[in-house]
């Protein structure tokens, strides 16, 4: 229907969609001339407009388009009384106004219906006498928010906005939160950067990043084992393998699943500097958390050589290098 | 570096409950926090009963990521800390220290200590010795050098002055030694006889 308009773009020489405008590119189609702005109400260049300023009331629409089921020759009619009223130059660009409403009434499905912006963002300057659909009220925003017609919509906003408030209250709770190593309260950390929590795999004490990671990297020259106490959680002396940031501070043991995949999601997605597209090894072959892939986006395929031990048992063999060998060698 | 907002936090922390935990830590100087004095009480129902035990502490660069470094400054007779250096030998101390362990812990674990000997894996031999062949002398020179190094409080100034006085020393010089060491009359004695 809209075919039958002529295109804006068009009209000024810049539209880019040619053949598959769903406008119209042919002169001879009315242009849609109206102005939006003073169709709703308050057009800011008022006089100086290059837009017709027309009004043309829900009401009569709605009348017309009524009218306009039961006989499209009684619309013409019709239509040709409002000649009348708004002059020659208006006739076409009514009539596909009208079509267009037209259209939109008369599968008079309420979902296809936006609704009102200022009301979904808290305060409806029009009230009651709003035109379009106000929002139900989302009781977690707080915000009429909510589409009455579209069930899928309002229960994907409802979760999300679940999901936000769970957020922005375990951030809350976070804030409180201090390190057992600085005494400080991690989030309130002088340094931006050392806002982060250093999530242990195994246990659930808290610390900030800098200080795990400054405990698990300090030099074992101290007469400390690696193994037994700088990979081991300084309160409950437990070994994790792995810290993982989060800036914020997980209450269940769900939550921590959650960080704990979001991060290895992320690093997944993030190509390995070791293995550097097959060119390289990485020490920390497939149990490594970056991606291990080729240039051609092809993945590392795992190959796990299994070998008898000494003691009858399978273990899993690992890379072995000529060069290992050759350390031993005595050259004479 | 030193971390020594951490440092600040643990002397306020501790010093709080001074009354209930016998531990205090003060600076040795107000121009470092790196070098620090902490006292502890000789727990009861043991021969350092009674006894207030003065020790060195030396902050390493690497704080908390490294132990601290802490040393009897009052003479102690006990197995795992030596009677002439007052050096300590304790695990928590050297390689099963933490980060999450502050100065009040350490030093409550040095307390502990006092309470709980390992004479297998001693600091000085010859007392260690002692504990294991003949306990009851053990006992009673542990008491008694509690008695002659770790009792200070006791006294009040002038019956400290008083007491120097008696040994010969001028009036004068001993109050002012006696203010130069806190009150410490050992290590006041220490000072007369060396100056």
């Amino acid at each position: 229907m809209s075919k039958r308009v002529l295109c804006k773009f068009f009209a000024h020489g810049a539209c880019l969609k040619g053949d598959h405008c769903e406008f119209s590119h042919d002169w001879k189609a009315p242009p849609n001339n109206i102005c939006t702005f003073y169709q709703k109400g308050v057009c800011a260049y008022g006089s100086r407009c290059r837009y017709d300023h027309i009004k043309v009331s829900r009401l009569v629409v709605q009348v017309f388009s009524q009218l306009f089921l039961l006989s499209f020759q009684l619309l013409v009619d019709l239509s040709i009384l409002l000649v009348d009223q708004h002059g020659m130059k208006n006739l076409g660009i009514l009539i596909c106004q009208m079509n267009d409403d037209v259209g939109e009434l008369r599968s008079v499905n309420p979902a296809d219906l936006p609704i009102c912006s200022f009301a979904a963002a808290g305060n409806c300057p029009h009230g009651e006498k709003c035109p379009r659909i106000h929002g139900d009220l989302c009781p977690t925003c707080g915000k009429h928010c909510l589409h009455p017609f579209r069930p899928q919509e309002r229960e994907e906003h409802v979760k999300t906005c679940e999901k936000m408030q769970r957020n922005l209250e375990a951030l809350k709770h976070s804030q409180e939160i201090e390190c057992s190593v600085c005494l400080e309260r991690v989030l309130s950390k002088s340094a931006p950067a050392e806002r982060k929590f250093g999530i242990l795999s195994e246990c659930d004490h808290p610390f900030c990043i800098s200080c795990i990671r400054n405990w698990r990297s300090s030099s074992p020259a101290s007469g400390m084992d690696v193994n037994s106490a700088l990979r081991a959680c300084p309160i409950c002396r437990k070994l994790s393998y792995f810290v993982i940031p989060s800036v914020i501070w997980y209450c269940s043991k769900e939550e921590k699943q959650e960080i704990l995949d979001s991060y290895k999601a992320k690093l997944r997605s993030i190509d390995c500097k070791h293995f550097d597209f097959g060119n390289g090894t990485c020490p920390f072959g497939t149990s490594c958390f970056y991606k291990h892939a080729y240039r051609d986006g092809r993945l590392e395929e795992v190959v796990i050589r299994h070998l008898g031990a000494e003691d009858g048992n399978t273990v899993i063999a690992k890379n072995i290098r000529l060069s290992d060998f050759l350390s031993n060698l005595q050259i004479r | 570096m030193v971390d020594f907002a951490r440092v600040q936090k643990e002397l306020q922390e501790c010093n709080r409950d001074f009354e209930v935990s016998g531990i205090k830590v003060v600076p040795k100087s107000d121009a470092s926090l790196a070098h620090l004095l902490g006292t502890i009480t000789g727990p009861l129902g043991t021969p350092y009963e009674g006894g207030t035990f003065k020790i060195d502490i030396t902050l390493p660069d690497g704080y908390p990521f490294e132990p601290p470094k802490m040393r009897f400054a009052t003479k102690v007779w006990h197995p795992n800390i030596s009677s002439q250096s007052g050096a300590i030998c304790l695990d928590i101390l050297k390689d099963q220290w933490s980060p999450a362990l502050t100065l009040k812990t350490a030093l409550l674990s040095v307390q502990a200590l006092l309470s709980a000997p390992e004479p297998d894996d001693p600091q000085d031999a010859v007392v260690a010795q002692q504990y294991l062949r003949d306990y009851p002398t053990f006992m009673g020179t542990a008491r008694y050098w509690t008695e002659a190094f770790a009792r200070t409080s006791s006294l009040g100034v002038e019956e400290k002055v008083q007491k120097l006085v008696e040994m010969g020393f001028p009036d004068a010089l001993v109050r002012s030694t006696l203010e130069s060491v806190e009150g410490d009359e050992n290590m006041a004695l220490e000072k007369l006889c060396s100056g």
